[in-house]
């Protein structure tokens, strides 16, 4: 076995790892919750692990796709030609980034999970099938299994909201996952018009793209079918104005879940908007990134306003994870590497950060149960590790020099401001009212005189520092020295057809 | 290898103690104080260092000195590295150090080591003594490598790190919600200026294919840059430096900003990091210069803010906010003298300004501290017998922002005088000069009130003590350059101190502008400094306040403005709450009502109410069902044959 | 030999009989009893077809024996639902067994 070969495997068990410890847990009686917790434990550091290598031992030089695995599954049978149907795994610069948001963040999510009674057996499972379809998603080159892994990350969610969540439960988890499946009938649409509009009989990713690009599509499919993905694929980035799901989803879904959704699932919408829509239909997307620009500024601007007078720790998470993706539409939209690599950073970034805020609202939540910044006030006092984290995390989301925010949002801008210097204009108000939004719930919940209601809060526990400073290891990181994470990135997106470099 | 290209230690220093003290600051004894002194003690050693290396290397004019390098005029040292790429997008780090660079290290690191000695003394005592020193490091490392960065993109970094500092510094009492609320305003308001610099910056880096400082200017000087396109990139770039430095109408935020300890106002918000934007025009001044009006825009910016921050200063009762309007103010002057095409005029009051009202702020702490947090000029007075060294160094400082012959104060102010004078603005040099008139009154008036006459509450003034060496100290030496600083103009001087030709000329070589006195110039700035302090000392001596009531009485409109401070705030919060705020309940409330509501839930409510309609289809009985298959097959069966045809 | 059209036409009339038993009987083992004409119904069209158009092969034939295993195992399974709702309901009237509407 050489060394490609091994790499493969390694991606390959990253892969079954969740899915492996969702069946271990399914023979584990339910009683035995300390147990469960453990087998947790251990497969999200080792899913940490495996995902920290593979981002490092993916070759910037190399670029392309790496570490590649390929095992047919159904081929030769009717309309499916040769390679019909593969197992197809595999990462390229973009993945190889977002797969460590993935380990880090599930890593965190879990730790806060610990304390979970209510049915832990069945809460882990769903959390690990969730996991497991985003680990697919990003690894798989094969479209079928691409949309396979999508759904199979979509649909625990309902399950997770409505069974732990708090706050109109159902109504959140019934209206996210109605319009998250929503937007997959788009994109299975879509997948359906490529393969036949390609006509070669196979679902690879890889070939379908060198089809592309020998011009297996044409103009007016392309422009046809490119909405497909993007509105499909936008209802899960929160593309204004598919984002009600949003603010209510978060403020329904319970901690780990909210990290992990607003953290990665999130991303995989724009995920799929590079895969699908970039990659298989340049031209369309040269065509549809102008409109897609205004809504990604809509995006910006209108969660960032919204967020202003808020009065919900999570309701202003909620809309500045839309302002964000707003952000990473703009990114993409730019159509120029810097831009590109900048919306990629950002649903790095944004993931980290709003993982770590996420953890901090539940941990404050969990003891206080209100959620409404009125009833706070001098928090700082009581909280103190709390307060310096989420003082980081709402800087980084400010964009401060030094947190991951800043270095995304930076290469955003040139890109944006390079293709559409207006509409970076007007975007960059919604980075002056993020410090507005931020501080304001600073200085209402952490400063001020003491309410003498929270006197006996506790600070965070050891378990949940612990899923915090990964998180903001990742922000410090990322804000300070970067090239780790535009080397890979670039490598591959500077290879993206249709995307173009600037000098 | 020199010294000079490993600049970057100076900033590299304070930063790696701000995490020793960060993390286990609060394990140290005495919170790790002596290690904050340390840290800027070293980049204060290492700051000498590049000078004296800096002025060896300097050739032509101090010939004494050269050896070693081969003899340049104006030597600027850069040094960097790679940060990251994408595409043919790449991004350096790296530090430049000319002239300007080498004269901020020397203000910050001199500033920054007095304030942290005077910071053991002052804050002695306080919940989170550690935490005020590791911010304090950050803060130093922030600055310093604001100055030193040979990049826009570095700068833009350090100076939002120096905004964070600065509201962690000022929200340092955050138990207090004015504290909390002043931390916030500061923020923010900087932030709409910095936001401007962001897009400065990358529309600057965007035409010049770079985020190089030179070499940006040197696309701009050679015209590779449009006009309209140069005029509107400055324009956002001045917007930062407007903000930071406090500039109408940025200027809100610095008076609130006092709610800070007050070593912090004395380092952050006098000193160094309100003096970054006059840092970052006169940085970027040749490429100012050749960008439309900026020169004027930049002038009429200082004038305004000088004046009307002259006059709010009279009526303000709060000793620090008199010193921050009058930072304000100076501040003003020095875009004065910026938009005059005088930076040297500009990097000189800086220099001396940087040294007085740190002075200043200093000794109010030391007062403050003294009467247990009193700072109220009203409940103060008499002050001179309790505390003499206090009283003797604030006088020093008052007499040269006031502008009184021959402390720093009064050279630099004249400097920027005659710059007007020879830009060719008369008008500016009349306004500039009525300017100094007020600086001079509110001073004195500060002081008579604060130090001379009877005590008004007796209470406070029998607690009073004078403060102990560790905070006098560095007042003395502080009081010591506020009096030397001003003669370093001078070539005989200079030379003597290693600065040959004088300090401006070291500065700005480009522009070679040797100080000379002209002495009608200096007998009318002795004359403003004169009618300003005898004025105030006529309307407030004794601590008699029958005299300036009189004055208010007489003119209740203006004085009204003035005590309100011209209505900025009320502007501003009015603007906040019925504009932003009543924007954002607008786009929540279309959020929910019309986008969630009506969009989204509408489309579930239209498929209930078909379903509500259509299940009475569903009538339970078998007999229908099978009515309805029956009638199903007859019609696709007719259909079908009908199509078959 | 019987033409084919006699067959046809036996197998409509059995058809027809069914359905109407369906539509209009309201016990349900009569109902049961008229799904079991329509079946033969279509069995005997199967065998039919088979033996006039392809005497060869026996498709016909194989479909009409499935036939007969899927309607034994519907009956079975639909005369015990009849016999659950007899003894839940005292009636085997298909009208009054209405509950799973609206």
């Amino acid at each position: 076995m050489d060394y490609d070969e091994a790499q493969g495997y390694v991606v390959l068990s990253t892969l079954c790892m969740p899915l492996l410890a969702a069946l271990i847990i399914l023979f584990i009686p339910g009683s035995k919750k300390m147990a469960i917790r453990y087998v947790s434990l251990i497969a999200a550091t080792a899913m940490l692990g495996l995902s920290i290598y593979i981002f490092t031992a993916y070759q910037v030089a190399g670029a392309g796709i790496q570490m590649e695995l390929q095992w047919p599954w159904v081929e030769n049978v009717g309309f499916l030609g040769e390679d019909g149907i593969t197992l197809h795994l595999g990462v390229d610069g973009i993945s190889a980034l977002l797969v460590l948001l993935n380990g880090i963040v599930s890593f965190a999510a879990t730790i806060v999970s610990w304390k979970i009674d209510f049915r832990p057996k069945d809460f882990f499972i769903l959390f690990w099938v969730l996991v497991g379809g985003v680990y697919g998603t990003f690894f798989s080159f094969d479209l079928f299994f691409w949309f396979f892994f999508y759904e199979l990350a979509v649909v625990p969610l309902y399950l997770l909201i409505g069974v732990w969540g708090s706050t109109r439960k159902e109504y959140g988890a019934m209206k996210l996952t109605l319009m998250l499946v929503g937007g997959s009938v788009l994109i299975w649409i879509g997948i359906f018009a490529v393969f036949h509009e390609a006509n070669i009989g196979t679902f690879s990713l890889p070939a379908l793209y060198e089809a592309a690009e020998n011009g297996a599509f044409s103009t007016n499919f392309q422009r046809t079918f490119f909405p497909f993905f993007v509105v499909g694929c936008g209802v899960l980035a929160a593309l204004w104005p598919f984002h009600t799901w949003s603010p209510d989803g978060h403020m329904s879904a319970p901690t780990a879940v909210s990290m992990v959704h607003a953290g990665v699932l999130m991303k995989l919408g724009a995920f799929g908007i590079i895969r699908l829509g970039i990659q298989l239909l340049p031209e369309g997307a040269a065509f549809w990134m102008p409109g897609l620009m205004v809504l990604g500024v809509i995006g910006a601007v209108y969660g960032a306003t919204a967020a202003l007078t808020q009065r919900d720790f999570k309701l202003i998470s909620g809309y500045s994870s839309v302002s964000h993706m707003g952000y990473v539409i703009m990114g993409l939209a730019t159509m120029n590497d810097v831009g590109v690599t900048g919306a990629v950073l950002q649903m790095f970034s944004h993931g980290v950060m709003t993982a770590l805020v996420f953890l901090l609202i539940g941990a404050l939540y969990d003891q206080a149960h209100t959620r409404d910044l009125k009833d706070y006030g001098g928090i700082a006092k009581i909280m103190p590790a709390w307060v310096v984290f989420y003082t980081v995390a709402g800087l980084a989301n400010v964009g401060l020099p030094g947190l991951s925010g800043f270095t995304a949002e930076f290469h955003i801008f040139v890109g944006t401001f390079h293709s559409y210097p207006l509409f970076g204009g007007l975007a960059i108000f919604a980075a002056a009212l993020a410090a507005g939004y931020m501080l304001r719930m600073f200085s209402i919940v952490f400063f001020g005189p003491t309410n003498p209601r929270w006197a006996d809060l506790k600070d965070l526990r050891p378990l949940e520092a612990m899923g915090a400073v990964t998180l903001l290891a990742a922000i410090v990181l990322m804000g300070v020295w970067w090239a780790p994470f535009t080397d890979r990135v670039a490598a591959t997106v500077t290879h993206l057809p249709g995307v173009i470099g600037i000098a | 290898m020199t010294i000079t290209e490993h600049a970057y230690l100076l900033a590299a220093i304070p930063a790696g103690m701000f995490l020793l003290l960060a993390l286990l600051g609060r394990y140290l004894p005495r919170g790790g104080d002596y290690l904050g002194v340390l840290a800027t003690g070293t980049s204060f050693g290492l700051m000498i260092a590049v000078v004296a290396n800096y002025v060896q290397n300097r050739g032509g004019l101090g010939g004494a000195f050269q050896h070693g390098l081969e003899a340049q005029e104006f030597p600027a040292w850069t040094n960097s590295i790679e940060w990251s790429t994408v595409g043919d997008f790449v991004l350096r780090m790296g530090i430049y150090v000319d002239p300007i660079t080498v004269l901020m290290l020397g203000v910050i690191t001199t500033v920054a080591l007095m304030v942290n000695i005077f910071s053991i003394g002052y804050m002695k005592g306080e919940p989170r003594y550690y935490w005020f020193f590791a911010v304090l490091q950050l803060f130093v490392a922030s600055m310093l490598m604001l100055v030193l960065a040979d990049n826009l993109l570095l700068l833009l970094i350090s100076w939002e790190l120096v905004g964070v500092c600065s509201f962690l510094l000022i929200g340092f009492y955050w138990e207090k919600r004015s504290a909390t609320e002043a931390a916030k305003k500061a923020f923010i308001t900087t932030r709409v200026g910095d936001v401007g610099l962001f897009i400065g910056v990358v529309l600057l880096g965007k035409a010049a294919g770079t985020f190089n400082i030179q070499d940006v200017i040197h696309a701009a000087q050679e015209g590779h840059i449009g006009s309209t396109y140069l005029f509107v990139s400055m324009m956002f770039l001045f917007l930062g430096a407007m903000g930071k430095s406090a500039q109408v109408p940025f200027h809100v935020w610095l008076p609130d900003a006092m709610e800070g300890p007050t070593p912090v106002s004395a380092l952050i918000h006098a000193a160094t990091m309100v003096v970054a934007g006059v840092y970052l025009t006169a940085r970027m001044l040749p490429a100012f210069e050749v960008a439309g009006d900026m020169m004027l825009i930049i002038t009429l910016v200082g004038l305004v803010t000088a004046l009307l921050t002259g006059f709010i200063a009279l009526a303000q009762t709060d000793i620090k906010k008199v010193l921050a309007y009058s930072t304000v103010g100076q501040l003003g002057f020095m875009f004065v003298a910026l938009g005059s095409g005088a930076p040297e005029a500009a990097m000189f009051h800086l220099m001396t300004h940087a040294f007085f009202k740190a002075l200043l702020f200093l000794g109010s702490g030391s007062v403050i501290h003294a009467t247990h947090h009193h700072q109220e000029m009203d409940e103060l007075g008499g002050l001179w017998k309790k505390m003499p060294i206090t009283a003797t160094t604030f006088l020093i400082g008052s007499l040269a922002l006031a502008g009184v012959f021959p402390l720093a104060g009064f050279w630099s102010k004249d400097e920027i005088l005659h710059s007007t004078l020879d830009w060719g603005g008369g008008w500016a040099f009349i306004l500039l000069a009525f300017a100094a008139v007020l600086t001079a009154f509110y001073t004195t008036r500060l002081f008579v009130r604060t130090f001379l006459g009877k005590p008004k509450d007796q209470h406070i003034y029998e607690h009073t003590h004078e403060s102990s060496f560790v905070m006098t100290g560095p007042l003395l030496f502080l009081c010591l350059l506020a009096i030397v600083s001003g003669f370093v103009v001078f070539q005989d001087v200079g030379k003597a101190i290693g600065f040959p030709g004088g300090i401006t000329e070291f500065i700005f070589v480009e522009h070679p502008h040797v100080f000379h006195i002209d002495w009608a110039l200096a007998g009318t700035s002795i004359a403003i400094g004169v009618i300003g302090i005898f004025s105030a000392g006529w309307m407030y001596w004794g601590g008699s306040t029958v005299r300036s009531t009189k004055l208010a009485e007489w003119q209740p409109g203006l004085y009204d403005m003035i005590t309100n401070k011209f209505y900025f705030d009320e502007m501003y919060q009015y603007g906040i709450d019925r504009g932003l705020l009543g924007f954002s309940f607008i786009v929540s409330w279309f959020d929910r009502y019309v986008v969630n509501d009506t969009g989204v839930d509408g489309s579930a409510q239209i498929t209930k109410y078909s379903g509500s309609v259509l299940k009475y289809a569903q009538t339970g009985k078998v007999p229908n069902y099978a009515m309805g298959v029956a009638i199903g097959v007859i019609t696709l069966a007719v259909v079908g044959l009908a199509v078959r045809g | 030999m019987v033409p084919l059209e006699n067959y046809l036409v036996l197998s409509a009339i059995l058809f027809s009989l069914g359905v109407y038993g369906v539509l209009a009987r309201r016990n349900a083992v009569l109902v049961l009893m008229s799904v079991e004409l329509m079946l033969n119904a279509v069995s005997m069209n199967f065998i039919a077809f088979s033996a006039y158009l392809d005497p060869s092969r026996i498709t016909g034939v194989i479909f009409a024996v499935f036939i007969i295993t899927v309607a034994a195992a519907e009956v079975g399974l639909a005369l015990a639902i009849v016999i659950r709702l007899f003894r839940n309901r005292a009636t085997v009237n298909v009208d009054e067994a209405a509950i799973l509407k609206w």
